[in-house]
Order: C-alpha cells, then sequence, then structure tokens
C-alpha cells in the first residue's frame, strides 16, 4: 500500500494542482521564518563577529583568548549539533527555548565566528600607512579605527560577508529538525500528507535559488558601488 | 627653539638605530635631514610625533610641553605630542575612501571637532594653496602621484601645526613630477612654516634649508648652514657621503 503510494507519486508530470496549493505555504513559511530568521541572525552575528575580530586583535590576552575559542569550538562543530544542543539539550536540563529563538542563537553563534574570521581579516588587510596617515593627524585609536580602517576594511570583506549570507540562507532549512515551520520544513510536511517528494522538493529548491540569485545580484551592486575609490 | 629633542634612544629589537639625538629647531626654520639609506632619518622623523615610540630621551616644544620617554608616556600625551606636527610621507597614505578635500578635511573635523562649514572653506583655500582647486572632489586614485603627495601637504597643514615633517616626500615621484611638490614646498619655506625634511635632494636642501643635518649609523656627525656643510663639510663621513651622490659612479 505504500509502495502503491509512492509509485503513483512517482508520475513524471507536475502535478500543477498540486503545485498552486503547496506554493503559497511554502512560500509564506519563507516570509515567516526563512527571510526574517536570516535577517536577525546576520545582523546578530555581525555584531558578534566585529567585537569577536576587535577582541582577537586586541592587546588584551584575556579577550582574545576568549574570541579564539569560540571561534574554534564554533567552526569545529557542525551546525546541526549547534542547533540541537541549544534546543533539545537545553531543554533536556530545563532551560527550554521555543525553535525560533532557539534557531536565531544558533544561527548568531555560527555567523559570529566565521565572519569574525572575515573581518579580522579584512582589518589586517587595510595597510599600516593608514593607521599612521590617521595617527599623524591626531586621530585616537578608535577614530582612526572608525573613520579610516573599518570602511576600508568593508569594502574588502562585503563579498566573502555576501557569500556568508547566502550560505545562511540555505542553511536556515537545517532549523527544520528543531520544528520552525520555515520554507523546507512546510515543504516536508506537504510531501508527507501527499508522498509527492520529488515536485515538492525541487519547488523547494528552486524557491531557494530564487532568492539566493536575487541576492548575488544585489551583492554585484553593492561591490559596484563600493569599488568607485577604487582603480579599476 | 620651537623643538628640542635631547638624547633619544630608539632601538628595534637588537638594533640600535638611534644613538643619543640632540637637536633643536628654531621657529620658522627649515631643516634638511640627509643620510645614507638605513642611517635613522626615517625612525628619527618618527619618534617627533611618536608614529615610533622612542625608549629614552625628551621631546620639546617651546616652553609649554616636555615629554619624557625614560618611562612610557600616556595615550593622552602621545596625542599631545601628536597634534604638534604635521607629517607628509614619502608614499602619501591617503585615505582612499575619501576625496582630495575629504582628505584634508578628516583632521580639523574629526579630530580637532571644528565646524564643518568653515573648515571647507579651509580646505578649499589650502587645496588652491597647492594648486588642486580643480581636483577638491577627485578620490586619490584618479590623481598623479604628484597631485597625491600635494594633497598629502594639504592634510598635514590643514590641522594648522607648529612643525611639518617630510619624510622624502618626492622620492616616489617621477623625476618630472618632482618639481610640482618642491614648488609648494618652497612655498611653505617663504610662507615662514617650520619644516624638517629628510631629502636626497642636496640642491633643493641648499636651496631651502637654512640649516642641514647629517645622520650616519644614528649619530648626528654634522650640522650646520647648507652652505657650510654641503660646500666645505668637516666630518671624513660627511665628506665620503655627499661624494658618492655627487659623483655616483
Ligand atoms: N619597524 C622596524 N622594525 C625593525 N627595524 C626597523 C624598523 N624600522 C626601521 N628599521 C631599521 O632601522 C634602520 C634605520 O631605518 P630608517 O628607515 O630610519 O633609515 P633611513 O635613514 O630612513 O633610510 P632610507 O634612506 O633608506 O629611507 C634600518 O636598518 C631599518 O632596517
Ligand atoms: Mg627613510
Amino acid at each position: 500500500m505504500y509502495l502503491n503510494n509512492l509509485l503513483a507519486a512517482a508520475d513524471p508530470i507536475v502535478d500543477w494542482d498540486l503545485f498552486q496549493s503547496s506554493l503559497w505555504p511554502m512560500i509564506q513559511g519563507g516570509i515567516q521564518y526563512t527571510i526574517p530568521l536570516t535577517l536577525i541572525s546576520f545582523a546578530i552575528g555581525l555584531l558578534i563577529a566585529l567585537l569577536t575580530a576587535l577582541a582577537r586583535l586586541s592587546n588584551s590576552k584575556i579577550l582574545a583568548g576568549i574570541a579564539r575559542v569560540y571561534v574554534s569550538a564554533i567552526r569545529g562543530t557542525p551546525l546541526l549539533v549547534q542547533l540541537s544542543i541549544i534546543f533539545f539539550g537545553l531543554a533536556s536540563i530545563g532551560l527550554v527555548i521555543d525553535p525560533f529563538p532557539s534557531a536565531v542563537i544558533a544561527f548568531s553563534l555560527n555567523v559570529g565566528a566565521y565572519a569574525s574570521e572575515i573581518i579580522r581579516a579584512s582589518i589586517l588587510s587595510v595597510p599600516k600607512g593608514q593607521w599612521e596617515a590617521g595617527q599623524a593627524i591626531g586621530m585616537t585609536h578608535r577614530q582612526a579605527l572608525a573613520r579610516i580602517i573599518l570602511p576600508q576594511a568593508t569594502r574588502v570583506s562585503i563579498p566573502p560577508l555576501s557569500n556568508s549570507f547566502i550560505s545562511l540562507v540555505k542553511d536556515t532549512s537545517l532549523a527544520s529538525t528543531i520544528l520552525v515551520t520555515e520554507l523546507f520544513r512546510k515543504s516536508q510536511e506537504i510531501a508527507a500528507r501527499t508522498y509527492e517528494f520529488m515536485q515538492l522538493y525541487i519547488t523547494a529548491a528552486i524557491l531557494y535559488w530564487i532568492v539566493c540569485f536575487t541576492l548575488s545580484v544585489i551583492q554585484g551592486r553593492i561591490e559596484k558601488r563600493l569599488d568607485r575609490y577604487v582603480a579599476k | 627653539m620651537l623643538l628640542s629633542v635631547e638624547n633619544l634612544h630608539k632601538s628595534f629589537g637588537e638594533m640600535n638605530v638611534l644613538k643619543g639625538i640632540d637637536l633643536s629647531i628654531e621657529k620658522g626654520s627649515v631643516v634638511a635631514i640627509i643620510g645614507p639609506s638605513g642611517s635613522g632619518k626615517t625612525t628619527m622623523l618618527r619618534c617627533f610625533n611618536a608614529l615610533e615610540m622612542p625608549d629614552k630621551g625628551t621631546i620639546q616644544f617651546e616652553q609649554d610641553f616636555k615629554l619624557s620617554f625614560d618611562k612610557a608616556p600616556s595615550k593622552k600625551e602621545i596625542l599631545q605630542l601628536r597634534r604638534k606636527s604635521g607629517m607628509v610621507f614619502q608614499s602619501y597614505n591617503l585615505f582612499p575612501h575619501k576625496t582630495a578635500i575629504e582628505n584634508v578635511m578628516e583632521g580639523p573635523v574629526v579630530v580637532q571637532k571644528k565646524e564643518k562649514a568653515a573648515v571647507k572653506k579651509l580646505a578649499e583655500s589650502l587645496l588652491k594653496k597647492v594648486g588642486l582647486e580643480e581636483k577638491m572632489h577627485l578620490y586619490p586614485h584618479q590623481l598623479s602621484g604628484g597631485q597625491q603627495q600635494r594633497v598629502g601637504i594639504a592634510r598635514a597643514l590643514a590641522i594648522e601645526p607648529e612643525l611639518m615633517l617630510f619624510d622624502e616626500p618626492t622620492s616616489a615621484l617621477d623625476p618630472e613630477i618632482v618639481g610640482e611638490v618642491l614648488h609648494v614646498i618652497r612655498d611653505l619655506a617663504n610662507e615662514g612654516w617650520t619644516m624638517a625634511i629628510v631629502t636626497h635632494e642636496l640642491k633643493f636642501a641648499e636651496e631651502v634649508a637654512d640649516h642641514v643635518i647629517f645622520i650616519d649609523g644614528g649619530h648626528i656627525v654634522e650640522q650646520g648652514p647648507p652652505a657650510e656643510l654641503l660646500k666645505n663639510p668637516q666630518e671624513p663621513r660627511t665628506r665620503q657621503f655627499l661624494n658618492r651622490i655627487l659623483n655616483p659612479s
């Protein structure tokens, strides 16, 4: 009987009725969860990343050490495991966090670690002479960082950070495992009812693709804008 | 004396680069600093505004500010010292994300917290002074080396320093545009700016400087008016150095 259903679902022709009825719930999942999850996590993650990068570049051994351990722990463990610890793990020791905030915490910490390496490298890529030129007109370390170094580092970090952002859009599908009804989980739920796995997962893939493609076009625009003060 | 330096020492690890520099610069005078490569000219100039932290010695500006490096000075003292001088770098070091006029305005606006409209006027007049009123709104990469260096000079002048420091301001430039930068520096000398200039342009030093200092091996070997030091050096090392520059073989 299960096999029969599967075989029926294997019908190669696209089921347009199902396409129509499934598309909106999936898009809704995207608008309600995938996009907010991506935006919120990325924003918080960037803030964590900047602070982590500055900590690693600071003179304080303690701050630099904490930052290094954090980055190493996040980069050395799978995202799926991190998500599971925050949602299932913490719940099992009595700290219950809802699925969506759990996902925000996990993704922010994840972005924070990876992006901190990007930001650190881009700060280091600004020539030493730029610090000195700032100091020579009397700037404090903080003024030189904010006015001279970070704007130039930003330009360098935009391409790799855009890649992180686009990866994050796709990674949010992992939140399906902790019951966040985002785009992919919506498609799973409908597939579980209709057995149209191929069609539904392809639809989900195309939706992700459209979002990521749009983002990469925007990325190109931003890079072009930021390039205006650099020799071609 | 505008600047008095006593017993200045600086080493990088094991290498002693400055081994007790004593010098003074009179207000309104132009001092040229010459010497072989690696003798410590750049290091000395960078010590004057604490881009390089001296290990020992004192730096004094007139009567009102004296800083000893025998123990580490505070951040505030370093800033105070820095804000006395403007620096022009060999490689310009303009801010690439800012236009020429924004480069010039940055110090007065951000550091001195002056009013923007007034600073804009100041920056325009400085860029005019260095002959760049037409290029004000271009980014550094749109300017030639000579133009960039002139923006660098205007940027340093904008904070109204008591002393201007130049580290080989023309040595990164093509020979045919060296003149336009030297011309600007000559004008500043005529306006009475106090300047310390590290240079290999002996003719320029002879013409513009009031005082020439020859450095070798981390010591001031000889100093005096250009007519004497360049024409009739007393020390064998000075003679040897000048010979090598004047008769390269
Ligand atoms: N940051 C540094 N770390 C280590 N050594 C340095 C540093 N800066 C300069 N030195 C060394 O100190 C010595 C003096 O250098 P400095 O740049 O002051 O010489 P200079 O007289 O300006 O030479 P040039 O005419 O080639 O510019 C050189 O041997 C140089 O290698
Ligand atoms: Mg030098």
